[in-house]
């Protein structure tokens, strides 16, 4: 059987994001089943091929892997199995944040995984590993501080699997995560979603497709120098802002406005207090405020909120609310002599 | 005239999250950051409707710990020469001359890593590829007695490819030869 080189071509393309950079060097690899012949398959950077060695009755795994020259280390970028009659099974993870490289998403937001199987059968004499997949959830923490790197996913908890028997797409809605720990607010890791084949005659329970969504913490920040119902009456106190866990695509920002706090109002952004975040992996910050007197420009109460903008909408950390009054009042009296 | 809600349908059903973005987009969503409290009672419904539990029901061992791809590095032999280095499976290396030794599995820091055609165009002086069959590569048949009478005369590190790729190649599987048993002749008493 000739097989479509196509899948190996379509996770080279895949992997372009991760491996564009001339530090990396692609590799594309066919390991026959059950022998475990392997073979480094010659292929261009894009594009499609048939692969000219044949499909043992136990099938091949197709494996992508990319090694940097310095550090001299390899990486499994993605791997498909591939048989005679095993079916095609596709994982897609849907989260609110539209960052591409991976999916990911905030401790408290949901998420959705569409899984997608073609080529099961359902006749009676059709091999039982042609008429369903198996679907894996596994669940493991980065750990206190943890940003996923150098993780080993074979140390993740298998926490369900269940038996797909029909082709086209199965959605699963999921309102907030289960990766391990105490305070939920705080659990930063991933979720995965597996499909493999079932076991063969010639060939073992073999990965069709997975992927993970990665969940990071809730953000949480204070605002220390003010204190609630502080009197200001000439010069405004020195404030500090700490935030902890900032989302990787994220605003942080503090705004005062006139009155007691109301959550969503729109207030004035308090100058040196904006940070815009771009990045992989949650982040801490410490701001200091000063001279933010221009911004409140009566006397009376007013509050000032502490609030993270992310794609999952906007969130407020911390808020005080103080009091101005800068007005000088004479008391006195004017006599004369007369 | 009719009014179609096809497209409007369409557009729903294809934007999900979408449709969530561009509403943020129009009006903020301002809420307090998420307690430890709001949460647990968002995972209880996960825990009461796992959609996991629409499946059929399935037990055994985890298939994600076992079978797995190897580390291409651990699985490989590496070749180094000349400000380069190359991965190639195990099994690939027919034959290392003493000579070339320390060019195999000692990568040099700062080379850097190639695929084997580029490796090989850099190398040709002293590395000989051997074309194999599928066969010969799973050890089902062995390679040519007329090609093996070759090699032995060439000098070079030898590696085994596959339509120009480096291949593993297996040891040849032989046949067990029918065991006949054989009962010693019982002396007479």
């Amino acid at each position: 059987m000739r097989t479509p080189l196509t899948l190996a071509t379509l996770l080279l393309t895949a992997a372009t994001c991760a491996a564009q950079n001339t530090n990396f060097q692609n590799f594309v690899r066919q390991v026959q089943l059950p022998d475990n012949t392997v073979w480094n398959v010659p292929v261009d950077a894009a594009g499609e091929d048939l692969s000219p060695l044949a499909i043992n009755p136990g099938g091949a795994r197709f494996e992508l892997h990319t090694v940097s020259s310095d550090p001299f280390v390899g990486y499994l970028l993605d791997t498909k199995y591939v048989s005679a009659y095993t079916p095609v099974a596709e994982v897609q993870i849907r989260t609110e944040d539209p960052y591409e490289t991976v999916p990911r998403t905030r401790a408290d937001r949901p998420f959705y995984v569409d899984i997608t199987t073609n080529g099961l059968l359902n006749g009676d004499s059709d091999p039982e590993a042609s008429k369903r997949v198996k679907i894996l959830h596994h669940v493991q923490s980065y750990g206190p501080g943890g940003d996923g790197s150098g993780v080993d996913r074979t140390q993740a908890s298998l926490i369900g699997q269940g038996f797909l028997e029909s082709n086209g797409t199965f959605r699963m809605t999921y309102a907030v995560n289960s990766v391990p720990g105490g305070d939920r607010t705080k659990v930063r890791g991933e979720e995965r979603f597996s499909v493999f084949s079932l076991a063969d005659y010639q060939s073992p329970e073999s990965h069709l497709d997975s992927l993970f969504v990665q969940i990071w913490p809730v953000a949480d920040g204070t605002l220390s120098g003010i204190t609630p119902g502080q009197l200001i009456r000439f010069q405004a106190p020195t404030v500090t802002i700490s935030v902890n866990d900032i989302y990787p695509d994220a605003e942080i920002y503090a705004q005062v406005y006139p009155g007691n706090e109301s959550l969503g109002t729109v207030g004035v952004v308090v100058p040196g207090s904006a940070l815009i975040i771009k990045e992989a992996v949650p982040q801490n910050r410490i701001l200091t405020l000063e001279g933010w007197d221009d911004v409140m420009t009566s006397d009376g109460v007013w509050t000032m909120e502490l609030l993270t903008s992310t794609p999952f909408g906007i969130d407020r950390l911390a808020h005080v609310t103080f009091t101005v009054d800068r007005t000088i009042s004479v008391n006195g009296s004017v006599t004369t002599i007369d | 005239m009719k009014t179609s809600f096809f497209p409007i349908i369409l557009l729903v059903a294809l934007c999900p999250c979408g449709h969530a973005q561009q509403q943020a987009e129009r009006k903020p969503v301002y809420r307090d950051a998420a307690t430890h409290e709001d949460i647990v009672k968002r995972m209880r419904h996960v825990e009461r409707f796992n959609p996991m539990k629409q499946l059929a029901p399935s037990e055994g061992e985890d298939p994600s710990v076992k079978n797995q791809p190897v580390n291409i590095v651990d699985s490989s032999d590496i070749l180094s020469f000349n400000g380069v280095t190359t991965l190639v499976p195990k099994k690939a290396i027919m034959r290392i001359p003493d000579q070339y030794a320390d060019r195999v599995n000692r990568h040099i820091p700062g080379y850097k890593v190639v695929g084997w055609a580029e490796f090989y165009t850099l190398n040709r002086g002293w590395i000989t590829p051997v074309e194999v069959s599928r066969e010969q590569a799973a050890g089902r048949t062995p390679i040519a007695e007329e090609v093996q009478e070759n090699l032995r005369e060439n000098r070079n590190l030898l590696i085994a490819t596959f339509h120009t790729g480096p291949i593993s190649l297996l040891p040849l599987k032989v046949e067990e030869p029918t065991v006949t048993q054989i009962t010693p002749e019982t002396p007479a008493p």
